[in-house]
C-alpha cells in the first residue's frame, strides 16, 4: 500500500474499513489553528457520502484506481449494465454504486469505469456533459440582469435550473458533479 | 460573475453596516494594508513584498494591532472595513486569499458587550426574525445561543477539557472514545480535529450561536479568564455552520502580551514559518491603555453569503483568485 500526504480531490483512499473517492477537498484554518483539509468522501462500493476533516499533511493509504472507458447500455430494477470499450465485455453494477450519476445516464453514454484490483466498482461521468432540453416553460420576459431562473427537463428526465433564456430543443452544458447549469452547449 | 442585483445588494448591506456603527457612535477609520510588521498568529502566512530599498513589507492579515494602537491614542469606539490577505487560504466555499474584514473595538467593554453588538448588527441588516440560508431557517432574535467550548466538548464528545489539559491525557481520552486524532502532534491539533469533525457542523443552524471561552493557547491577544486561566475571553460567531467572527476581551497588560508574543514566535519557528519581530510600537501603546477593551474581526464576505443566501464565497466576490490560480 502506498501512502500520500497530499489529500486532494480525485484520489481514492482506504479509510474506516472502506474504499473511498475524495470528491471534494477544501482548506480549513480554524482561526488560530494549524491547517486542516475538509473532505467529502464517496464510498466506491455503496456511493454513500461522508465528510471527514484530515490534518493537512496527514498520510493516508492510497488505493490504485484504474479508470477505463466504457459505455452505459441499459438498466433493470436492480442493476445498471455497462460495456468495457476495449474488451467489449459487458458487466453490471448495482444501483447503489451508481447513485446520483443515474440522473445523467442515457443509453450509449460514454463513462469512465473505475476498477480496483481488476474489478469494476463504480462509474465516473465526464465533469461536464451536454443534454437536450425536452421540456421548458415558455420564456418569461424580464430583466436578465436579475439572474432569474426556471426549471427545465433534459432528455434523461432530470430537472435542471437554468437561466430564463433557455428554450425547448436547445442543448445545454451541465456540471455532473452538482447538477448545475454551466452554459448553452 | 456577480450580476448587477447582487452587487447592489452587497452595496446596500455595506451601507447598512456603516449606518449601524455611525448610529452607535463609532468612528470609521482606515488602517494601512501594507505594513512593516505583520500579525504573529502562528498559523497565518502573510503575503510578502519589499520596498525599493529591500525593506521587507507585508500585506496585513488583520488590522488588529493598528486598531489597538488607536485605542491607546485616545480613540474610544472605532470601526474599520478593510481588505486583508492570507496566503495559502484557498479552495472550498469559504476562502479567498484576499477578503474584506470588518473590525470594531470598544473601550470600557469586554467580550460580552461585543456579543451584544453582533446581535444588534445582524438584526439591523435583516428585516425578519429569521435568516433563510440554504434550506435552513436560522433564528436571529435576541438573545442568541451562547455556549462555551468546554460545554460543546462535553455535549458532543463527552470530554471535559479541564480534565484533559495536557497532550497525553487529551490523547488518551480521545483514543478511548475512538475519535480520530491521526497526525495530531500537539494539544491544539487534537482540539481542532475533534472540533472540526464532531462539533462545528452542529453550530448555528437553529439559532445564531456564540461559542465562547477558547483555550488560552489559541488566543494570544486575549485576556485570560480570571476564574480559569486555561481559557481566554474569546468568542466566535456561527451562523449555519459558517464561522463569521472572532472576538476578544483584549489583553492590555504589556508584559504578559510580550511573553505571549514570544511564545508565538517560538511556535512559528517550530512550524518552520518566518519569525516576525515583535511590534514594539504596539506593546508600548498597550502601556497607555488603562480601561478594559474588547474588539472583533468579522468576515464581511461570509456574512454577505449568509445574507444573500449564496452557497459559495465566490458568489459574493468579483474575480475570486481561485478562478485564476487553477487555470
Amino acid at each position: 500500500m502506498t501512502s500520500t500526504t497530499n489529500i486532494v480531490k480525485g484520489i481514492a483512499i482506504n479509510f474506516k474499513h472502506g474504499s473511498w473517492l475524495i470528491s471534494e477537498a477544501q482548506f480549513v484554518s480554524p482561526g488560530k489553528g494549524s491547517a486542516f483539509t475538509r473532505t467529502k468522501l464517496k464510498n466506491l462500493k455503496t456511493d454513500q457520502v461522508i465528510e471527514h476533516t484530515f490534518r493537512s499533511g496527514e498520510s493516508v493509504d492510497l488505493i490504485d484506481v484504474v479508470r477505463k472507458k466504457g459505455q452505459y447500455l441499459y438498466k433493470d430494477n436492480e442493476n445498471f449494465y455497462f460495456m468495457d470499450n476495449e474488451t467489449y465485455e459487458q458487466f453490471s453494477l448495482p444501483k447503489s454504486a451508481i447513485g446520483d450519476n443515474s440522473r445523467f445516464l442515457l443509453d450509449g453514454t460514454d463513462v469512465y469505469i473505475l476498477h480496483i484490483d481488476g474489478n469494476p466498482i463504480s462509474v465516473q461521468l465526464p465533469p461536464k456533459m451536454d443534454f437536450k432540453v425536452i421540456q421548458a416553460p415558455p420564456g418569461v420576459k424580464g430583466d436578465t440582469a436579475t439572474g432569474g431562473s426556471k426549471e427545465v427537463t433534459i432528455e434523461t428526465g432530470t430537472k435542471i435550473k437554468v437561466p430564463l433564456f433557455i428554450k425547448e430543443g436547445e442543448s445545454i452544458k451541465i456540471n455532473t458533479d452538482d447538477g448545475s447549469y454551466v452554459s448553452k452547449a | 460573475m456577480l450580476n448587477k442585483k447582487t452587487i447592489q445588494e452587497i452595496n446596500l448591506a455595506t451601507e447598512k453596516i456603516r449606518n449601524f456603527f455611525n448610529k452607535e457612535g463609532f468612528l470609521e477609520i482606515q488602517t494601512p494594508i501594507l505594513n512593516k510588521i505583520p500579525g504573529m498568529e502562528p498559523h497565518l502566512t502573510p503575503f510578502e513584498t519589499s520596498f525599493t530599498n529591500d525593506t521587507k513589507l507585508y500585506l496585513n492579515t488583520s488590522p488588529e494591532l493598528q486598531m489597538k494602537k488607536l485605542l491607546a491614542n485616545g480613540f474610544e469606539k472605532i470601526f474599520n472595513i478593510t481588505k486583508v490577505f492570507r496566503n495559502g487560504e484557498i479552495g472550498g466555499p469559504l476562502h479567498n486569499p484576499e477578503f474584506t474584514m470588518l473590525e470594531w473595538y470598544r473601550k470600557n467593554a469586554n467580550y460580552e458587550d461585543i456579543m451584544e453588538d453582533c446581535e444588534n448588527l445582524v438584526i439591523s441588516l435583516v428585516n425578519s426574525k429569521t435568516i433563510n440560508y440554504q434550506n435552513h431557517q436560522i433564528n436571529i432574535e435576541k438573545p442568541w445561543e451562547r455556549i462555551s467550548i468546554n460545554e460543546l466538548f462535553i455535549k458532543y464528545c463527552d470530554i471535559n477539557l479541564l480534565e484533559n489539559k495536557d497532550f497525553e491525557s487529551f490523547k488518551a481520552t480521545a483514543i478511548s472514545k475512538k475519535l480520530d486524532i491521526n497526525a495530531c502532534h500537539n494539544w491544539d491539533d487534537i482540539f481542532f480535529k475533534i472540533f472540526l469533525n464532531h462539533i462545528e457542523k452542529h453550530l448555528g443552524f437553529n439559532k445564531a450561536t456564540i461559542v465562547y471561552d477558547y483555550p488560552s493557547s489559541q488566543a494570544a491577544l486575549a485576556q485570560k479568564k480570571k476564574s480559569e486561566p486555561f481559557f481566554a475571553e474569546r468568542f466566535e460567531l456561527y451562523i449555519a455552520g459558517v464561522e463569521l467572527a472572532n472576538a476578544f476581551s483584549e489583553l492590555i497588560d504589556a508584559n504578559e502580551q510580550r511573553e505571549r508574543l514570544i511564545e508565538e514566535q517560538k511556535l512559528r519557528k517550530s512550524l518552520n514559518k518566518t519569525v516576525f519581530d515583535i511590534d514594539e510600537e504596539f506593546l508600548a501603546s498597550l502601556e497607555s491603555i488603562i480601561e478594559p477593551c474588547s474588539g472583533i474581526a468579522l468576515g464581511i464576505d461570509r456574512l454577505l453569503m449568509i445574507l444573500l443566501n449564496k452557497s459559495d464565497i465566490k458568489d459574493v466576490i468579483l474575480f475570486p483568485l481561485e478562478n485564476y490560480l487553477n487555470k
